[in-house]
């Protein structure tokens, strides 16, 4: 049988619903050696910044159990690079999402501007909540009314549709989308990393350079659905669910906790090809259950 | 940027043979279909342990381990680890016929040694993988000396097919238990002193590289190194190889290196 993958995105349309996670697929060239893009539904570029930024001294990463913890520094080419050099590498009718970070409201603002407009740019990304950054990122994540201003500026600086990725470091996850929706978001993203530490007690010094990081890989997964299934709850927009997803049955789950799509993040890392992998373990997990669209599992959890 | 003579694949590797090299060393070969070939210096990201028909969850993360040698058959190579931690003692029960994840060949490897150079290789711990190739090509194209150096006389590796290259070989133990008593580092510096204007090649614990890269600057000779810093994924995009340059910003040591001009890093603040 053929099953029909596609899905609507806060007004992105995707072959299907399985794009890559901000920070873990570079700009989508470096893939190119492994992953034919035009398999999976789309990607969500490395944050990027109104200047470049050079990102935190070593250690940055660190392996954990079932996961990673990493504290990058939000090292990036900054928008006009991305324009200039990284979207034109990119193979056409491959949905392209940007990621954006500043420090401030206006400066996020100053990023969606430069972006709209850009062809291949099929929406935006508003990184409200790295956790391993000095300044911004956290509060805006983290404060109810600092994630209304920001994505209030945002709103009005494009017309892209527009994804608000949250904090999962966060008392309620459920006020935080509610908050995002309010303001305008097409779309939620959800979660980034949990902040984290780790210790060596050797040195009797934290492992990273940056002493917190975030959290993420297989580890976060049942956070990230718990969490993924409260928003559902919350909000009529869809979401977009993300957290350690390794193959095409971590994904149905976060189709099932109400996630219209989701990122693959750390599974990039141990294998370049792993989106691929999850959008055709998908795909087998609908044709074995006879389900005829993809979209028929989003928030079709059986509840006891 | 990876040598596009050798696209790099991903791709699963047939464990040839899993076997013990030394006291504490272990010698992997690996079988991979289609294996393009790598240049002295280049390495795979190797998954920590036999593949199953479920994704392994722990540990997560791949290994990067320098390429020792290709075998003439053209499809297999040679790799050197030690059992250091959960990832390298699960690869250490990897047995023929078992698959590992692999992608590679991955990132810049050495320059060809000029002609008639008289290259100084300076290997330390598992770090003398790395220099294996690059020695034989120095021993063919000038003259090579190479200096190993490790804890004890049982911490060595690599150490039968070095002897079989046509290199003036040394050895340093800091046991004194084998070769030289002392660090690897204190062989160089005897060597610079003599004359003639050698290169310098190092791969090994940072304090040695960097031992080594110093020696090398005061002696006004070049000298390239190795970098061995953590990473998730070998081919750019975690970031979390960054090495700091000494004109500021970072390079990737998988993409820009391994090999990188020991001018060029900020050794003090390399982690």
């Amino acid at each position: 049988m053929s099953v029909d993958t596609s899905v609507d995105l806060g007004g992105i349309a995707l072959r299907n619903p399985v794009l890559t996670a901000s920070g873990t697929f570079g700009y989508g060239t470096e893939f190119a050696p492994f992953l034919d893009l035009t398999r999976i539904g789309g990607f969500v570029a490395k944050s990027l910044t109104l200047a470049p930024r050079s990102g935190n001294l070593p250690t940055r990463i660190h392996e954990t159990a079932s996961g990673m913890l990493n504290a990058i520094g939000l090292e990036n080419v900054g928008v006009e690079a991305f324009v200039a050099e990284k979207l034109p590498q990119i193979p056409s009718g491959v949905p392209v999402v940007a990621s954006i970070f500043g420090t401030a409201p206006a400066e996020y603002a100053e990023v969606c501007k430069r972006l709209s407009g850009v062809p291949q740019v099929a929406g935006i990304e508003i990184n409200a909540s790295c956790p391993h950054v000095k300044a911004g990122g956290i509060e805006f994540g983290q404060n109810p009314e600092l994630l209304a201003g920001l994505v209030r500026e945002c709103r009005g600086a494009t017309a892209l549709p527009l994804l608000v990725k949250l904090s999962p470091n966060v008392t309620s996850i459920a006020e935080m989308a509610r908050v995002a929706e309010g303001e305008g978001a097409d779309a939620l993203a959800l979660i980034n990393t949990l902040q984290a530490l780790e210790v060596d007690v050797e040195t009797r010094r934290p492992v990273l350079r940056n002493v917190l990081g975030g959290l993420s890989g297989p580890a976060i997964l049942p956070v990230a659905l718990r969490m993924v299934f409260q928003a559902s709850q919350a909000v009529k927009i869809p979401l977009c669910g993300i957290g350690g997803i390794m193959s095409g049955t971590d994904a149905v789950k976060f189709l099932l906790c109400g996630a219209t799509a989701v990122q693959v993040g750390t599974a990039s890392y141990l294998d370049p090809a792993a989106a691929g992998r999850v959008a055709e373990g998908l795909e087998s997990y609908c044709r074995r259950h006879g389900v005829a669209a993809v979209r028929d599992l989003v928030g079709a959890l059986e509840l006891p | 940027m990876t040598n596009p003579a050798f696209a790099p694949l991903r791709t699963s590797a047939e464990v040839v043979a899993n076997e013990c090299d030394g006291e504490t060393g272990r010698r992997l070969r690996l079988r991979v279909s289609g294996w393009p070939g790598s240049e002295p210096g280049q390495f795979v990201m190797l998954s920590p342990g036999p593949q199953s028909s479920v994704p392994r969850t722990d540990p997560l993360l791949p290994r990067p381990m320098a390429i020792y040698r290709s075998l003439p058959a053209g499809d297999a190579f040679e790799v050197l680890y030690k059992i250091v931690g959960r990832g390298t003692a699960l690869l250490a029960g990897a047995k023929p016929g078992d698959r590992l994840a692999l992608v590679g060949p991955l990132g810049r490897g050495f320059a060809p040694p000029g002609p008639n150079e008289h290259a100084l290789l300076v290997g330390g711990g598992t770090g003398t993988a790395s220099l294996l190739e690059q020695a034989a090509r120095a021993a063919a194209s000038g003259r090579a000396t190479v200096m190993l150096g490790a804890r004890t006389a049982d911490d060595l590796i690599g150490v039968p097919e070095f002897r079989a290259l046509d290199v003036d070989l040394q050895l340093a133990t800091e046991d004194g238990s084998e070769g030289h008593p002392g660090r690897v580092t204190e062989l160089l510096a005897k060597v610079l002193a003599g004359r003639g204007s050698p290169v310098v090649y190092a791969c090994g614990p940072t304090p040695m590289m960097r031992a080594a890269a110093e020696l090398a600057r005061q002696h006004g000779v070049p000298c390239r190194v190795s970098l061995e810093n953590p990473m998730a994924c070998g081919f750019g995009v975690c970031l979390g190889c960054a090495a700091p340059l000494a004109t500021g910003g970072f390079a990737l040591v998988c993409r820009d290196g391994p090999v990188f001009d020991a001018c060029a890093v900020d050794w003090d603040q390399l982690a």
